[in-house]
């Protein structure tokens, strides 16, 4: 991570564990070089001379580079036995993280649904829509202000006019607040107007923008890449989490596959392997996923089913007329019926919405 | 049959044996390790490396050449290998805490 300036937080580095295997005819000159590559490394040496292969166990608290142990002269192998994420990972925090904002947790019994348009488009739209959220018992009101549509002449929000009324809204029906901060610059809205921040899929990876973002202290929701793997995904939010912000939420939106007939392939193996990985609350978006409303029902409840710690579902009142992804949100009477079966799994696996 | 009535000695008492043994090695261990702590302190003096090849080959030249068995060589070299990873991760410990007090 060289080049970008560490923040100085201090928390204690868990320890980093690996196995360098040497060639079979590796000299006692190439193994001398490497057990001193990985003491200036700051590791202790377990070195272990067999009559084949020596083997060296390399224990330390600072993260290595094992392609450069790699390169050395008479290195057959480094496997690499800690995880490269350490904040992330279970075991710094093996009872799991719980995310308290008022008196909606995510992370612990509940399993909060989180609803709204994908766009704010207007007043009306807003409270039409929040107001039948409310009526069902959700607690968080989701609307994008800020649309980075993959269409350059699609519809791209109302801006902080449209975190403004999200908030206006959400706090008339006592609901929380849900967006996507998109740039650097938007952090000062973000913090005004949004109570859980949304890090798009595309910008996981945008490391400027979540190191600004972790300085802000609200609860972070991390969207999976679609083309990253689960261990990269835990790696961006031990970056969030590495600034001071343990508030991470991670969410699984779909990853691409090989399959085309929906847009993504939601991945809910994801959410016990990251239950077991990390103590980090795991959310699903089958919209996204799915792209199509009348397969979001379905993986909704799976994902429920599978243990989620809460859902983000597109919703709108008249789909057909809606600014964006219409065709991935569900109509009120769809979701009507979607929260009393997901109340019912819910109970099967003891959680609450 | 039985291990009682042969007067040759039983698992027990090779195990008592063992145990007396073990508290010899630990004994020796330590004193061993009190040695490399004092030599780490005049490592860091001079300013010379913790890790030093040429001795820890020297040593398992020793410890191998004075073996005469039942272990074998690779065997008494391994054993050696854990006693010199203790004592430069000792001597590691031990430099760091007098850079950490000259602060």
């Amino acid at each position: 991570m060289g080049g970008l300036n560490p923040p100085t937080i201090h928390c204690p580095l868990p320890t980093i564990f690996m196995i360098i295997v040497m060639e079979e005819n590796a000299t006692e000159e190439q193994i001398v070089r490497v057990v001193d590559r990985l003491i200036k490394f700051g590791f202790d040496i377990h070195r272990s001379t067999g009559s084949r292969y020596t083997l060296l166990g390399a224990v330390g608290s600072r993260v290595a580079d094992p392609r450069e142990l790699e390169l050395l002269e008479g290195v057959n192998k480094v496997v690499r036995v800690s995880a490269p994420y350490k904040l992330a990972a279970r075991a710094f925090k093996p009872e799991g993280t719980k995310i308290e904002i008022g008196d909606v947790a995510i992370g612990g019994e509940q399993a909060p649904v989180m609803a709204g348009p994908g766009v704010v488009e207007s007043r009306e739209q807003m409270e039409t829509i929040a107001g039948r959220l409310a009526m069902r018992g959700v607690r968080v009101l989701r609307g994008g202000a800020f649309r980075t549509s993959d269409d350059p002449y699609g519809f791209q929000g109302l801006g902080e006019e449209g975190l403004k009324l999200l908030r206006e809204v959400a706090d008339r029906h006592r609901m929380l607040t849900h967006s996507t901060i998109f740039d650097a610059a938007q952090l000062p809205l973000f913090a005004r107007y949004v109570d859980i921040i949304q890090v798009s899929e595309r910008d996981m990876r945008n490391y400027a923008l979540l190191k600004e973002l972790a300085k802000l202290g609200k609860p972070v929701m991390l969207r999976r890449g679609a083309s990253s793997t689960i261990e990269e995904a835990l790696m961006a939010a031990d970056y969030v989490m590495r600034c001071g912000n343990h508030k991470v939420i991670v969410c699984e939106r779909g990853i691409r596959t090989f399959e085309t007939y929906t847009r993504h392939t939601l991945d809910l193996s994801a959410i016990p392997v990251i239950k077991k990985l990390s103590h980090l609350p795991i959310v699903v978006d089958p919209s996204r996923a799915m792209g199509r409303r009348d397969k979001v029902p379905p993986m909704a409840r799976a994902a429920v089913a599978a243990g989620a710690d809460g859902l983000l579902i597109e919703v709108h009142h008249e789909p057909d007329h809606a600014l964006s992804d219409g065709a991935q949100s569900l109509t009120l009477e769809q979701f009507d019926k979607l929260i009393d079966q997901l109340r019912l799994i819910a109970s099967a696996v003891e959680r609450t919405l | 049959m039985s291990e009682e009535n042969s007067g040759e000695k039983t698992i027990e008492d090779w195990r008592v044996r063992i145990d007396e043994i073990d508290l010899e090695l630990v004994k020796l261990f330590n004193e061993r390790t009190q040695c490399a702590i004092e030599i780490g302190h005049i490592k860091k003096r001079l300013g010379l490396e913790i890790y030093s090849p040429s001795r820890e080959a020297q040593v398992i030249a020793n410890v191998t050449a004075a073996n005469t068995g039942p272990l074998d060589a690779e065997a008494i070299r391994r054993l050696f290998e854990r006693v010199i990873d203790e004592a430069r991760r000792i001597e590691r410990i031990e430099a760091s805490k007098e850079e950490g007090s000259g602060q």
